[in-house]
């Protein structure tokens, strides 16, 4: 093996960087600019360098756009982050926040914690910091039930497990929206995952936990490399395996926690970017990882963009364009993929 | 040892063997559902009790018009019928596929029937109700060929698993339906969606009796392929099975029934995947057994989950389609523990 032949995808890794970072540069612009009341981009430009709090526009540029911007990107590379590293780690291309469960035992906890006496209600931090826990107990069961047995964890119970363990918690969801008309006016929207009310709030406090998780990330990314080679050569390589996994797992859940709370349960992001972010940064973890957070970024914007301007008079949901999308990708991996 | 346990019949030209302890079981099963229906007539939120139902069943011309004969007895009678239908279609699907995990909700028939009987509610809302089978079944069909073509192969995995992927579109796409439209159809087609059976219609009750004579007819004429089609695809093909035409029957019921059972009460889940697992547990047998197990059990689990939805909370109903979900999913846990070291 040459040097070259080394270099070589390491360069190409990174050479996908610039485009995504244009793309996704693109995309914000048409985003901050499209809408019920089109801005130029210049005032953005103004309402940024001289803010001037009687113009209209810029008000409704840094109160309501900008925000939801934000939130869109941020919650976009948290899932992508968190799709590729729960793929690396479980070497399973169909794990994914969404189908593990996450997001239905995130609404879970939620719409039970809306249903509650307004005495008892969580204000402020404590829903998004209820809906990641949600998240994260409903993610743990799913892994422990998946990894029983001689096979350990397999894409299809690893997805099986998923679904079980979902179509329990949506079913609970059901059964209080129904029997709680109020409840089910406060979350309807925020149910099938919408950014329409993503303020400067969700936007600050979901900072801090994620550059905590991201930098876990950039910690062990590089050992997901040697990583997968299998359990037995990382550990030859003298890899940390299960600390990593423990790490690892700990940050997805974290991230898949951030983006729940600050734009509700999205789906399917981390399904379609981390495969091919792994691709075009042939096949390291670092390129890949920041291609994958800028990608699913990028994704969210798109699909929020869309969503907002398909049908000019209603909002269509962030979360059902991506499971548009989403589940054709999810279809192409099956149907490659399993035996 | 086996075959003494089974007696010839014989009717003429026709000749039947039949396991009498098997047979006991399904009728002391069958006779046990009559007597839950009769109780489900007799408990509910109204006044009416144990009198009135006696008296509605002595004498159904005169008391018709009772809360017992306007709205329990349809109920009762629509719980049957779609509990039945469910509970044999899955059993085929799961004969079919070969795969004790197959059910008709997690196949995408369930969503390809909702998409379609919702399509119809929403764009045309004077249409008449016996549209709505129809338009669930086509629904229904397309979906079933469309994952038969993306799996390629009807006894992988990969089929269940691109049924689901399959239902994951089709379900965005009835909430991107149900978003744009305004909030008072929604409420009614979400009810609806749930598995509801409070809506339901005398006048739906024949087509769906009908569905279930066709279905339970086309699978019991397949009953004997079926059992052949359980050693697998090439020793079917070597013991001179149609194996084609023998899967599109099945397929054929199974859809048909999914979709007329949808159409009449809305996503009822797991019904096709607890009844004939419940039916191995508690008749066992071969095929025919499945059957007449899957239905009378399919019946009286949709049968309980709607009374104990309507009667818990009362005035307030829970849809029999929830109630059945969280019994589905305990029991989807224990098939994949059992399951742990294949899949």
């Amino acid at each position: 093996m040459s040097a070259g032949t080394l270099a070589a995808p390491r360069q190409s890794g990174w050479a996908w960087l610039l485009p995504a970072i244009g793309l996704t540069l693109l995309l914000s612009a048409l985003h901050l600019s499209t809408g019920a009341r089109p801005t130029p981009l210049p005032v953005l430009f103004d309402a940024l360098t001289t803010f001037d709090p009687a113009d209209f526009d810029q008000r409704i540029l840094l109160s309501l756009r900008l925000p939801r911007l934000c939130a869109a990107l941020l919650s976009g590379a948290a899932i992508g982050l968190a799709g590729l590293l729960l793929q690396s780690l479980l070497r399973n291309p169909l794990a994914e926040p969404h189908i593990l469960g996450f997001n239905a035992g995130a609404s879970l906890a939620v719409v039970i914690a809306t249903a509650l006496p307004v005495a008892l209600q969580p204000v402020g931090l404590a829903r998004p910091l209820l809906a990641a826990l949600g998240g994260a107990l409903v993610f743990s069961a799913v892994f422990a039930l998946s990894s029983a047995g001689r096979l350990g964890l397999t894409m299809a119970k690893l997805t099986f497990c998923g679904i079980a363990l979902s179509a329990l918690a949506s079913a609970l969801v059901s059964a209080i929206l129904i029997l709680d008309q109020e409840t089910l006016e406060a979350v309807r929207f925020w149910l099938v995952g919408d950014l329409a009310g993503a303020a400067w709030r969700e936007v600050n406090a979901a900072l801090a936990p994620t550059a905590l998780a991201a930098s876990a990330t950039l910690m062990i990314a590089p050992r997901l490399d040697a990583m997968a080679l299998g359990d037995a050569s990382a550990t030859g390589l003298g890899v940390p395996v299960r600390t990593t996994r423990l790490i690892g797992l700990g940050a997805a859940a974290l991230l898949s926690g951030v983006a729940v709370s600050t734009v509700g349960p999205i789906g399917f992001v981390g399904l379609i970017v981390p495969g091919l972010a792994f691709r075009l940064a042939g096949g390291r973890h670092l390129p890949a990882l920041a291609l994958s957070a800028i990608g699913g970024a990028t994704l969210l914007v798109a699909a929020d963009l869309v969503a907002r301007s398909l049908i000019a008079s209603h909002e269509i949901a962030t979360g059902i364009m991506t499971a548009l999308v989403g589940a054709p990708v999810f279809l192409a991996i099956v149907a490659r993929r399993v035996k | 040892m086996m075959a003494a346990a089974y007696r010839r019949f014989r009717l003429g030209p026709v000749s039947l063997r039949v396991n009498a302890r098997r047979t006991a079981l399904c009728i002391a099963l069958a006779l046990l559902l009559v007597a839950l229906a009769f109780a489900a007539l007799a408990t509910g939120s109204g006044e009416a009790g144990l009198a009135d139902a006696l008296a509605f069943l002595t004498r159904p011309v005169e008391t018709g018009h009772s809360t017992v004969g306007d709205l329990r007895a349809p109920r009762v009678a629509m719980a049957l019928a779609c509990g039945a239908m469910l509970g044999l279609s899955g059993a085929a699907l799961q004969t079919l596929t070969r795969n004790g995990l197959a059910d008709p909700g997690l196949l995408g028939v369930r969503e390809g029937a909702s998409l379609a009987v919702i399509t119809l509610m929403l764009s045309s809302p004077s249409a008449p109700l016996l549209l709505r089978p129809f338009a669930g079944m086509a629904g229904g069909l397309i979906v079933a060929l469309v994952a038969m073509v993306i799996a390629r192969s009807l006894a992988r995995l990969r089929f269940i698993l691109v049924g689901i992927g399959l239902s994951w579109f089709l379900s965005a796409v009835i909430s991107m339906i149900l978003i744009t439209a305004d909030i008072d159809s929604v409420q009614a087609a979400m009810v609806w969606m749930a598995g509801s059976l409070s809506g339901t219609q005398p006048d739906m009750l024949p087509p769906a009796f009908a569905c279930l004579f066709v279905g339970s007819s086309l699978l019991v004429l397949t009953m004997r392929a079926a059992e052949i089609s359980l050693l697998g695809e090439t020793a079917a093909i070597g013991l001179g099975m149609r194996v084609v035409r023998f899967r599109m029957t099945a397929i054929a019921a199974s859809v048909l029934m999914t979709a007329a059972a949808v159409s009449c009460a809305g996503s009822l889940g797991f019904v096709g995947l607890l009844a004939p697992h419940l039916s191995r547990f508690l008749v066992g047998g071969g095929q025919a057994a499945l059957l007449a197990g899957s239905a009378i059990l399919g019946a009286g689990l949709v049968l309980i989950a709607d009374t104990i939805g309507r009667t818990l909370f009362a005035p307030v109903q829970i849809p029999a389609g929830i109630v059945l979900s969280v019994l589905g999913v305990v029991l989807l846990a224990v098939l994949l523990w059992q399951r742990r070291n294949q899949i």
